[in-house]
């Protein structure tokens, strides 16, 4: 977190730079075909640490883990003691929708909900990874339910379970980027190439 | 108005779709085996099956219960229920019983799904159940008794 830390300082004063010469020129890159130009892949790069902010924020990280999720933004173990099972959604008696609700998050019990409340599938493990880690496992079809990169666009910003993050229910502090930004960034990552930190 | 079925009954309510399920079966309803034990979905007291699988109550509300066979401590029935109680009263596991509806609910789920628990399948499927008198030392030899009655 340190080096990603002092880089997104490093970078984001770049960026700034950049995304104003970006303002001012027209783009000189489309969707398919057409390398990014050296700016657009600059501003992927500086996009990404942004993104990467969003991904490594409890309200992502918490669900995208190996064997339990964790609670909290104090990322504490989940209690009860749950386990990822066959499927990604709890074992036995003890199933994630045993208790958490596909309609939503609960006001009075404080269970936050969401459609197929689960982990998330065991090659998308973000605990551990550095941003550099992260972009790759990310762009990755074979690691990221076989996307490209409208379709992660799309990912981030449809996907019910997360749209939770900007709205996680009481005592739980949402991405403190906006879900639009978010989108956003997304969208000038993957204009550029989906650039990834070396 | 929500319909919930019940038991095999189907009773409108006039409730936000958000109300705990406990609460309507409660105060509604008049169920009252199912405990409140904590309103937070850290106890398992409030145990209910919803389509036959264990579900906190307290935290599964109405609106999410809705359309779905809702079957409480008073009305679970057939072979593995059977089992369940029948091993619950061989072996005396209850003392001051509050939490042990949710336990015997808990516990025909686990058999439900694996007929033959080891202890770590116990261990995974009560884990959301407590247990102040800590009865836990006979709650698993009752699910081995419940099994082994089943085989």
């Amino acid at each position: 977190m340190r080096n990603s830390e002092s880089r997104v300082r490093q970078i984001s004063f770049a960026a700034i730079a950049i995304f104003a010469i970006i303002a001012i020129a027209p783009r000189s890159i489309s969707a398919e075909g057409g390398e990014p130009s050296r700016a657009d892949k600059a501003a992927s790069l500086a996009a990404w640490f942004k993104i990467a902010t969003v991904l490594q924020n409890p309200r992502c990280l918490n669900c995208h883990q190996l064997t339990s999720p964790l609670q909290g933004d104090s990322r504490r173990t989940h209690v009860p003691r749950v386990v990822r099972g066959p499927d990604g959604q709890g074992v036995g008696a003890m199933r994630c929708g045993n208790c958490h609700n596909d309609m939503g998050n609960n006001p009075t019990s404080g269970t936050p909900g969401g459609l197929h409340w689960q982990l998330a599938p065991v090659s998308m493990l973000w605990q551990g990874l550095s941003a550099a880690e992260l972009c790759r496992s990310v762009k990755d079809p074979k690691l990221n339910g076989n996307r490209d990169g409208e379709a992660l666009i799309k990912h981030m910003e449809d996907e019910p379970l997360v749209l939770y993050g900007w709205n996680p229910g009481k005592g739980r502090t949402p991405v403190p980027v906006s879900h639009e930004k978010t989108v956003e960034y997304m969208k000038v990552w993957v204009a550029g190439g989906m650039a990834c930190p070396n | 108005m929500i319909t919930l079925n019940v038991n095999g009954k189907s009773h409108e309510l006039d409730v936000s779709p958000e109300m705990p399920l406990l609460w309507a079966l409660r105060d509604r309803l008049n169920l009252t085996g199912t405990k409140f034990g904590c309103g937070r979905a850290m106890c398992g007291a409030c145990t209910v099956h919803i389509n036959g699988q264990a579900a906190r109550s307290c935290s599964i509300m109405v609106g999410e219960a809705a359309g779905k066979t809702i079957t409480t401590i008073e009305a679970v029935s057939g072979k593995v229920a059977e089992a369940v109680t029948t091993a619950w009263q061989k072996l005396d596991v209850v003392q001051c019983g509050y939490c042990q509806s949710g336990q015997i609910m808990s516990a025909i789920t686990l058999l439900n799904g694996n007929k033959t628990p080891t202890d770590e399948d116990i261990d995974l499927s009560m884990e959301g159940n407590i247990c102040r008198c800590a009865t836990y030392v006979r709650i698993r030899h009752a699910i081995h008794e419940a099994a082994k009655s089943l085989a």
